[in-house]
């Protein structure tokens, strides 16, 4: 094995050093930041934990930690299994696999904002497509006025838009099962119900807790799609710890007390991914 | 008959994903070429007047919307190679050094990728005033570039590692150096990961919304923030217009994903499943 030396450090400083300046740098200032009272961050003032202390009293934080909570879980799940079941049709199927792979892509190359445009103007309370089937059915969907009806808006978008993600992820795991393991089970008497539950989902395990892991981490910071859709209204129902974490900084001017939100983001981010990292920490000295 | 009603039950789930997928952006891209009336038309008209009015609109109303395009063309493909470049040159070291310190230098990327990206705009925000970055092309390459560097280093790395080693050391015993071998082994075989690192990055700047929101006032302003804009001040009266601008961002970035789909496809496999 050769050495270290100089010009492999040359190599590595780009990458850290972009790394270090804009997002370790500013995620260790922010701590400082949290236990100060500043305007815009200018002139910070040391108040000790009081900023926690209002945060953690305020009840639109809760509100918004609630519906984080709600948004994370619902998303995470039904994209999970809503990507098993096309990843095992899709595998299944003769021809066409590579288009409607291709198709099945589309929303990963939209933007969130394109995508709240297009699901704001077919969920339209007055002229929606999906709207006024809906009231063709005698139900009523108003996003603009229900909290409960907003929030839906906000996971189909949210999902509409990962979707692809989760199914890549479990797709690869799904063909990368063997094949003679179906053929045995099939040479025992299973039928595919059978086959599924005793050999595809024990085996695609391992990438399913990835997708879950990557998709909390992703939907815990959620701030366009709820942003672009309500603005947190009405009267702040709807608001996540993303916006709630804006609207405490850049619209009350408040950066002491979204500082320590961003911390407290910050501690939930680790406590999604502990197992992550571990496993991470593992691998990555396992080889020494 | 058992077969056909699997095969036809497989089609109708088909056509479902398709739909789910493919309608929301293609009922957008529709709409951009009809007229206000059938817009607003309930049932939709499948047979209607195509035309370019909207198109024409948008340049003559917002003439500076073509000038905020460009500044998306700028700030993605910058952000891009500077992302790729670094992510090579450190994918590469991670790739075929082994050291304590280079692990704990990983793990440190790897971990950092794990901050929500809202965060770090507390304290940046003051930074960029003063250094009077706000509102400026560089910053948005820094933050775009940068977002996708820890994933990226892990892709390059693993698609480095498939390069076979006798492959630099036979190069070394030649005479070449190690920038030599970077630059005539290492980097025309791993063009792939290189793409794949270079799609991600590219996408997501083309899409970004938050950093641009938070960090442009006028000038660095990219499409997607002039499309939330415009969809506060023109939803209801003028949805042709709006449309048309999203067709204009929407259509390159789509042909992009769809052109280079197996090289997205392998980095997300080789990022997310073995990093």
């Amino acid at each position: 094995m050769r050495r270290l030396n100089l010009f492999h450090l040359v190599l590595l400083t780009p990458a850290q050093t972009l790394v270090t300046l804009m997002l370790a740098a500013p995620a260790f200032y922010v701590f400082w930041l949290s236990l100060t009272t500043s305007s815009y961050g200018l002139n910070p003032q040391f108040v000790g934990l009081d900023n926690y202390i209002n945060v953690l009293s305020d009840k639109h934080f809760w509100t918004a930690s609630w519906n984080t909570f709600l948004i994370v879980n619902v998303v995470v799940y039904i994209e999970l299994v809503l990507a098993f079941g096309m990843a095992v049709l899709v595998a299944s199927l003769k021809k066409g696999r590579m288009l409607i792979f291709a198709l099945i892509l589309v929303p990963y190359a939209i933007s969130e904002v394109v995508g709240v445009l297009a699901w704001r103007f077919l969920a339209d309370p007055n002229i929606g497509l999906v709207t006024q089937a809906f009231a063709a059915f005698g139900i009523t969907f108003n996003w603009t006025r229900n909290v409960a009806d907003a929030l839906t808006l906000i996971c189909t978008i949210s999902i509409w838009q990962h979707l692809p993600f989760t199914f890549v992820i479990i797709y690869a795991a799904v063909i990368s099962v063997p094949r003679d393991l179906y053929e045995a089970a099939r040479v025992d008497g299973a039928n595919g119900w059978q086959q599924t539950w005793n050999i595809t989902i024990p085996l695609i395990v391992p990438a399913a807790t990835l997708a879950i892991v990557f998709r909390y981490i992703f939907a815990f910071r959620m701030f366009s799609e709820v942003w672009l859709v309500t603005k947190g209204g009405p009267v702040r129902l709807t608001e996540v710890l993303g916006t709630y974490l804006y609207r405490t900084g850049f619209t009350f001017a408040d950066f002491g007390g979204a500082a320590a939100t961003g911390w407290l983001m910050v501690l939930g981010a680790l406590l999604l991914s502990v197992f992550y990292l571990r496993s991470m920490y593992r691998k990555s000295f396992s080889d020494e | 008959m058992n077969r056909l009603i699997v095969t036809a039950s497989k089609a109708v789930l088909v056509a479902l994903i398709v739909v789910w997928s493919v309608f929301p952006v293609a009922y957008v891209v529709i709409n951009s070429f009809k007229f206000q009336r059938d817009i607003f038309a309930f049932p939709p008209t499948i047979a209607f007047t195509p035309t370019f009015d909207n198109y024409l609109d948008l340049q003559k109303n917002y003439p500076e919307f073509f000038g905020f395009v460009w500044n998306s063309v700028i700030i993605s493909v910058t952000a891009t190679i500077l992302s790729v470049f670094a992510a090579a040159c450190a994918g590469y070291v991670y790739s075929r050094y082994r050291h304590n310190a280079l692990s704990a230098s990983a793990f440190y990327l790897i971990a950092i990728r794990l901050l929500p990206p809202l965060v770090v705009t507390i304290p940046l925000f003051p930074w960029i005033n003063q250094l009077g970055l706000a509102d400026t092309h560089l910053i948005l390459v820094l933050l775009y570039a940068t977002f996708w560097v820890p994933l990226n280093v892990l892709i390059m790395k693993e698609f480095i590692d498939k390069i076979p080693r006798e492959l630099d050391e036979s190069a070394t015993v030649d005479g070449a150096s190690e920038a030599q071998i970077l630059r005539h082994v290492i980097a025309p075989l791993s063009i792939q990961g290189m793409v794949a690192c270079a799609v991600f990055v590219f996408v997501f700047s083309w899409n970004e919304y938050l950093y641009a929101f938070i960090f442009t006032i006028q000038n660095a302003k990219t499409t997607p923030l002039i499309l939330s804009e415009l969809m506060d001040s023109v939803a209801g009266t003028n949805y042709g217009i709006l449309f048309a601008a999203a067709t204009v961002q929407l259509a390159p970035i789509v042909v992009v994903v769809m052109l280079l789909q197996r090289f997205l496809v392998s980095g997300l496999t080789a990022g997310a499943v073995k990093g």
